[in-house]
């Protein structure tokens, strides 16, 4: 009774009963319903852009990230059969040489990134972490790791220095080994 | 002055209106001044006016809850004073430690202070937990403060987590590293995950680390979630933790009438009137054989103080005693050998040598978390609210058990067995000794692998409903399903160790998908 007031059902009398629109003057849905409806979706409308906003703003649309590419020295500098570890503490990868040409190997372990370290006597890539172990072409062959370690990009740059590229990485398990800067084919003879 | 002017003044003082305006009520020793004391005091009206008398034995809490409390009052002390010497610049972030190492005053004791803190912080917030699921402290009306305590253990261990990486050294680098490398192994919203439907540049580690590393922008987002967003967001739960407590009351109940040696722990006789003299009016319901009530002022507030008191010097003497560990300046290209979690997290990274990331570190602790906040709701047993009982409750005690001591047992394990490359070694080893490993693993062919799954999911489920239908049907079958499939889970580390260890066995099931 208390919360019969005026306005929330209006009109009052025999006309209300005709439904949304029946009568002229008829409301579509009572006054306060609306209110009420247009306050909470509102409401809700304004929380979510402000969680949306929220949470896109943390994801940043520039990341102050060094340089992908650097040049690795000239390809004679290299002996076959070698797996370089001269840019391992700079720039995180291994420059591997076979007798029929470069790749370079990404030192981040694909289990959960940490860098494995090339264990010459036992001729393989193993992890301090979880234990993973990688042949000398990067394959994994024990431990967690779930896939082989990723090759990057590399080239002869125009000065002739190798030129290695870290932003564009080749994945053994989806056949991008075979693709074309995936593996730098320039013959050596063994000294 | 003479003696009994000074008396004389210090009467005048506590009459005036100025000390009455701080000062509410007097300080004699009378029924009104006890109740007043509680209800009157902001910080100790946290506390109900009265307490069953059994609450307060010792042996029943061990303080873990209180004790949880101060040690996040000693870490915000601490954390407030090292934040004027620290700032999260991976330029100078190490510097800084080592400043407040050798420099600073007192630095190296309040950052050790600090870290201990915490340290016993996630052991207190177990223990607590593990009291509370002993005495069936959770069981109603107590489910939902059990759900924010779960709540605040894992407020808890992300405030561990994210302080870990602050001071910049190598095992704070990999650690979070290892972490973080997690996140992209979540199922749909990690670039590496099964279902993966995003990339590295806008996946959950993304968004953890504000980069593809961690680097600056990691280093900021871990310091301000340590140092303003995890703190607050606890502040808030124990909030409404320690709200709920008082007002369910303590749990215990007096002992069975044989032991009587419970009655006679508080020496000095009661006079305080019946159990319903409290200010919440009297409960018929409570009246019968209630609990006999003390006053929390002073017989509850006097052990606190004691147990606060033992707990801060104990930690202060441990502080004094013993070096919070700095290694070296944090190096992206060189990782430690072996690269270990901090010890609470070394449950998980033990995991992770049995299964994919995605299940170590996102699935299984997704479902310990889920489990911990379903148990209320799972246990249809009314049995043992405020006793220590094995008997009344023998299937949840002994699965809660054995899942906790699994926990500790990993944790063990992680930390005195586990050598450089992560290879067994023995606590006596000597980790020079190199010991090179060739796994030779194996997969099930997948329809076994397949076999194997459906069994063991159907047969967990079906079997216990076969054999202890009058157990298990107490209980509705939606809820059933649920405690059976946690319980499962649960089961299927030991098992999948063993098929490890004992067979070589690498995945049980291969898609082309995910591997479990």
């Amino acid at each position: 009774m208390a919360h019969d007031e005026p306005g929330r059902s209006r009109p009052a009398g025999p006309a209300a009963e005709g439904g949304p629109g029946a009568a002229a003057g008829t409301l579509w849905m009572p006054r306060r319903d609306w209110l009420a409806r247009v306050t909470w979706w509102s409401f809700l409308g304004s929380l979510t852009a402000m969680s949306a906003a929220s949470v896109r703003m943390l994801f940043p649309r520039v990341t102050f990230d060094p340089p992908p590419t650097f040049k690795a020295g000239y390809p004679d500098e290299y002996a076959v059969g070698e797996v370089s570890e001269r840019w391992k503490r700079r720039y995180r990868v291994w420059v591997v040489r076979t007798t029929e040409g470069f790749f370079a190997l990404s030192a981040k372990c694909t289990h959960l990134g940490c860098t494995p370290n090339w264990i010459e006597t036992e001729a393989k890539f193993k992890c301090p972490c979880h234990g993973s172990g990688f042949d000398p072409s990067g394959v994994n062959f024990e431990g967690p790791a779930p896939r082989p370690l990723e090759r990057f990009r590399i080239v002869l740059a125009d000065d002739g220095q190798l030129l290695v590229d870290r932003s564009r990485s080749f994945r053994q398990e989806a056949g991008e080994w075979d693709r074309l800067d995936a593996f730098l084919r320039l013959a050596g003879r063994r000294t | 002055m003479s003696l009994p002017s000074l008396l004389v003044s210090w009467t005048r003082l506590k009459a005036s209106a100025v000390w009455r305006s701080v000062f509410r009520h007097g300080y004699d020793d009378t029924r009104r001044n006890r109740l007043l004391q509680t209800s009157s005091n902001v910080f100790l009206h946290l506390h109900p006016t009265t307490t069953p008398a059994s609450g307060l034995r010792f042996a029943y809490t061990w303080g873990l809850g209180g004790l949880s409390l101060l040690l996040f009052v000693v870490l915000t002390l601490t954390g407030v004073l090292l934040m004027f010497y620290y700032v999260p610049d991976t330029r100078r972030a190490y510097d800084d430690m080592k400043d407040i190492e050798h420099v600073v005053p007192f630095g190296q004791f309040l950052r050790n202070l600090h870290r201990w803190a915490a340290h016993a912080m996630v052991i207190t917030v177990w223990l607590h937990m593990l009291r509370v699921f002993l005495t069936s402290s959770y069981k109603p009306p107590r489910e939902f403060n059990w759900v924010v305590g779960v709540v605040l253990l894992v407020l808890t261990l992300l405030l561990s987590f994210s302080g870990y990486l602050l001071p910049w050294d190598q095992i704070a680098f990999w650690a979070i590293t290892v972490g973080t490398n997690m996140a992209t192994a979540t199922p749909f919203l990690g670039a590496e995950g099964p279902f993966s439907l995003v990339t590295y540049d806008n996946d959950l580690r993304f968004l953890i680390l504000g980069s593809r590393f961690v680097g600056q922008s990691a280093l900021l987002r871990f310091y301000v979630l340590h140092c303003l967003a995890l703190p607050l967001a606890a502040a808030v739960f124990m909030a409404v933790h320690f709200w709920r407590v008082r007002k369910d009351k303590f749990s215990a109940k007096a002992a069975p009438p044989p032991g009587g040696v419970v009655a006679a722990t508080i020496a000095e006789p009661v006079a305080d009137g019946p159990a319903s003299a409290g200010p919440e009016g009297p409960r018929p319901e409570r009246a019968a054989p209630a609990a006999r009530q003390v006053d929390v002022w002073p017989h509850l507030v006097a052990i606190e103080f004691l147990a606060m008191l033992v707990a801060l010097v104990a930690l202060q003497a441990w502080s004094l005693w013993v070096d919070a560990p700095l290694e070296d300046i944090a190096t992206p290209t060189s990782t430690p050998n072996p690269a270990k979690a901090p010890w609470y997290f070394l449950g998980l990274q033990e995991m992770l040598v049995y299964f994919d990331p995605w299940i170590a570190g996102v699935v299984l602790p997704g479902l310990i978390i889920a489990g911990l906040i379903l148990l209320p709701y799972l246990d249809p047993n009314p049995a043992g609210v405020g006793l220590y009982t094995l008997r009344r409750r023998r299937y949840a005690v002994s699965a809660f058990l054995f899942g906790f001591f699994l926990w500790v047992g990993l944790i063990l394990v992680g930390q005195f067995f586990r050598g450089p490359g992560w290879i067994w070694y023995w606590p006596w080893e000597s980790w020079e000794v190199h010991k090179p490993v060739y796994e030779r693993t194996w997969n099930f062919p997948w329809p076994l692998g397949l076999a194997a799954m459906a069994g063991y999911v159907g047969l967990g489920l079906y079997v216990p409903w076969r054999l202890r239908p009058e157990v298990f049907r107490t209980i509705g079958r939606g809820q059933y399903v649920t405690l059976m499939l946690l319980v499962l889970g649960m089961l299927a580390l030991p098992i999948k160790m063993v098929l490890r260890l004992a067979l070589d066995v690498h995945y049980v099931l291969v898609t082309p998908w995910f591997r479990i």
